[in-house]
């Protein structure tokens, strides 16, 4: 028998297909499978545990109530390194996948950023937690983000020292970098809305041993009330140390490294009283409360905002998943942007055109030591 | 003026652990003519040995006393295990050896203890005094006390014991001090232990006030190094006098000019000695030592 070149073409490229049309076959009766791109190795490793921890928590659920279309749904993990480079791999590998329905991606802003062009080829949905505005507004259509973006930090800020604190004459301190001369530049606008234009604007480099110059600008400046924006745990604890020892003690209101854990313990007394938004507050809601106690029943540590972001994504887009009826790319989009009022550990989800689920922050306050609870505050666009 | 006395405070306080570093790398570079980049190190390696102490419940002086101890060890293990194995090279394997211990340190006390930062008390209950207008923090007093007596110490040390001569001696010539009878390489081997000491010293003393963190030791470091080059390398007095500067160049171009390019400013310093004066404020006794 001769095997003519185009036999020899079609017979190719069965074999090579077969694989491929096998397993989608085969896939129709088994598991629906999510894709997570997470730092195993890396600088942020111990972070990337925590967020396997809160979506496999997730899924948990979501499997014991019978799954999603009827199957159990299944997490394909695959390290980002906590790199960019190591992103792009990461989800390219995922992807290659063609049976993966949709994707959860990074908390880091630079690493969405870096994969966000392959988001768009792939054309699936992609749950991210990073908050730079810029990831949902840039007409991806395919990023959907379960923390409040930047924007939101610095309204809220504002919001709550001039509205709820009555303070006017704002000093703001922030960091030289991407994020914190973001973020100062937000909560100025956010001031000069509210018809509180600061008094000082005052940024540092990253890594200073020393914060005198900075306090006594602010001392100098004559503000009632001082808005942060630091990078570092350690910065911020010289920074409070010197404010007090050096007399200032106007309120506090900063971004959520304020009243981080870190910061708590380094810092001790001197941040006791300020106030600090956090996306996640444990004491925030009844979700969020159920979440907590979920997550200490099973890994014994309280969680944050890098476990409680992805624990929200796999349950509504498993809810999404089931509403849309389908995996459809298309049709499991249009659900996520239909989700209004998901009560989620991190806030109430109410899905806007650009993919944006939350749109507030947690004021909290840092009493004696302890982070509590203060108020929630929320904006309608 | 209040301010000015303020920052003058401050300035000279941050300068004074500045100096304390720099001292350890003029020490070695004056008995082994090689930079020790994992000078920064030693410090960050004591201040976690005085947090474990502490942590442990051993009292404040005994940890002192052990972390101190400790870091007489690292130095004899450094001198045997990175400068000894070298010791009749040029100087540029040792440089890079001495960078690939510093990178073994940090990323040994990372993978012991984790990236947080921790928090070691200071030696005094009080956390400093108000002087009319200026605050006086304790830990910078106690910082600044230490840079004078161990300036005293030093001079004693090197020009009235017959220790400190010889350590001279293998400063200056290492062959001519070995045809005298002195042992050179128990003599470079009492210079790190002394290095290493120091660069403990300094460490433990600043923990307080910048925190234990893995990165504490490089960021001084980077600036104890510029002090060296401004003070004259191979001078003891010039690495205190190039500290000293440098913390109060920087405290007062942030305070007048931009907090921002505070390092900047220390930098500019740096490159204008470069350009200038590359032999340093006090350089004549190295050209004396070529």
């Amino acid at each position: 028998m001769k095997l003519t070149r185009r036999e020899f073409s079609a017979g190719l490229a069965a074999g090579l297909a077969a694989p491929a049309l096998m397993r989608s076959a085969w896939a129709q009766g088994a598991t629906i499978k999510i894709g997570m791109c997470v730092p195993v190795t890396g600088p942020a490793a111990e972070q990337g545990l925590w967020a396997q921890n809160g979506a496999k928590l997730a899924l948990a659920a979501v499997n014991k109530a019978g799954g999603v279309l009827g199957r159990q749904v299944e997490l394909v993990i695959e390290d980002d390194q906590t790199t960019n480079p190591g992103i792009v791999l990461a989800f390219s590998k995922l992807a290659a996948q063609s049976d993966i329905v949709a994707f959860l991606g990074s908390i880091r802003s630079t690493q969405v950023q870096a994969m966000a062009p392959d988001v768009i080829k792939v054309g699936k949905p992609v749950m991210i937690g990073g908050t730079n505005p810029d990831l949902t507004h840039s007409g991806n259509p395919w990023l959907f983000r379960f923390r409040p973006n930047d924007n939101y930090s610095g309204r809220v800020i504002a919001d709550f020292g001039v509205t709820t604190l009555g303070k006017k004459k704002w000093a703001i301190v922030h960091s030289t970098d991407a994020f914190g001369t973001a973020g100062g530049k937000a909560l100025t606008e956010a001031l000069t809305k509210l018809g509180a234009p600061p008094v000082l604007d005052q940024g540092y480099a990253n890594q200073s041993q020393d914060f005198t110059p900075v306090v006594l600008a602010v001392k100098q400046s004559g503000a009632d009330v001082l808005g942060t924006y630091f990078t570092f745990e350690n910065d911020l604890g010289i920074f409070a140390r010197q404010l007090r020892q050096l007399g200032v003690n106007i309120p506090w209101v900063g971004s959520p490294s304020v009243v981080a854990v870190s910061s708590t313990k380094l810092a001790g007394p001197a941040l006791f009283g300020t106030y600090g938004v956090a996306d996640f507050a444990e004491d925030s809601s009844d979700t969020a409360k159920a979440f907590g106690k979920a997550y200490r029943d099973a890994y014994k540590t309280a969680p944050d905002n890098q476990s409680a972001w992805p624990y929200d994504a796999i349950t509504i887009l498993s809810a999404a998943i089931n509403k849309a009826g389908s995996t459809d790319p298309n049709k499991i989009r249009d659900a996520i942007l239909a989700t209004q009022k998901f009560a989620g550990a991190e806030g109430e989800y109410n899905f806007d055109k650009n993919g944006d689920g939350l749109h507030g922050y947690n004021v909290v306050k840092n009493d004696k030591g302890k982070i509590v609870y203060d108020k929630h505050i929320d904006f309608n666009d | 003026m209040d301010l000015v006395l303020q920052l003058l405070f401050t300035g000279i306080g941050i300068g004074a652990v500045y100096a304390l570093v720099a001292l350890g790398f003029v020490l070695i570079f004056r008995a082994t003519n090689v930079v020790n980049f994992a000078q920064g190190e030693f410090s960050m390696v004591a201040a976690y040995l005085m947090v474990v102490c502490v942590e442990l419940g051993l009292p404040y002086w005994l940890s002192f006393v052990i972390a101190l101890a400790g870091m007489a060890l690292l130095g004899v293990i450094f001198n045997l295990g990175v400068y000894y194995p070298l010791r009749h090279r040029t100087y540029l394997p040792v440089i890079i050896a001495t960078i690939g211990a510093s990178i073994l340190l940090s990323n040994s006390v990372l993978a012991i203890y984790g990236p947080q930062p921790q928090v070691l008390q200071g030696w005094f209950d009080t956390p400093g005094i108000q002087l009319g207008p200026v605050y006086l923090d304790s830990q910078y007093l106690l910082i600044i006390g230490v840079t004078i007596l161990l300036v005293l110490f030093n001079f004693w040390f090197f020009e009235k014991t017959l220790l400190g001569k010889k350590l001279q001696a293998t400063s200056q010539d290492k062959e001519m001090a070995s045809l005298l009878g002195i042992s050179v390489s128990t003599m470079i081997m009492i210079t790190f232990i002394y290095s290493a000491v120091l660069g403990g010293l300094a460490g433990i003393l600043v923990a307080p006030v910048l925190f234990v963190s893995i990165q504490m030791g490089s960021t001084i470091a980077l600036k104890a190094f510029a002090a060296t080059i401004i003070g004259g390398f191979g001078d003891v007095a010039g690495a205190i006098v190039g500290g000293l500067a440098l913390g109060v160049i920087e405290t007062f171009g942030a305070a007048y000019i931009s907090v921002p390019y505070k390092d900047g400013f220390a930098f500019l310093v740096l490159i204008a000695f470069l350009v200038f004066r590359p032999q340093g404020i006090f350089g004549e006794r190295v050209a004396e030592k070529a």
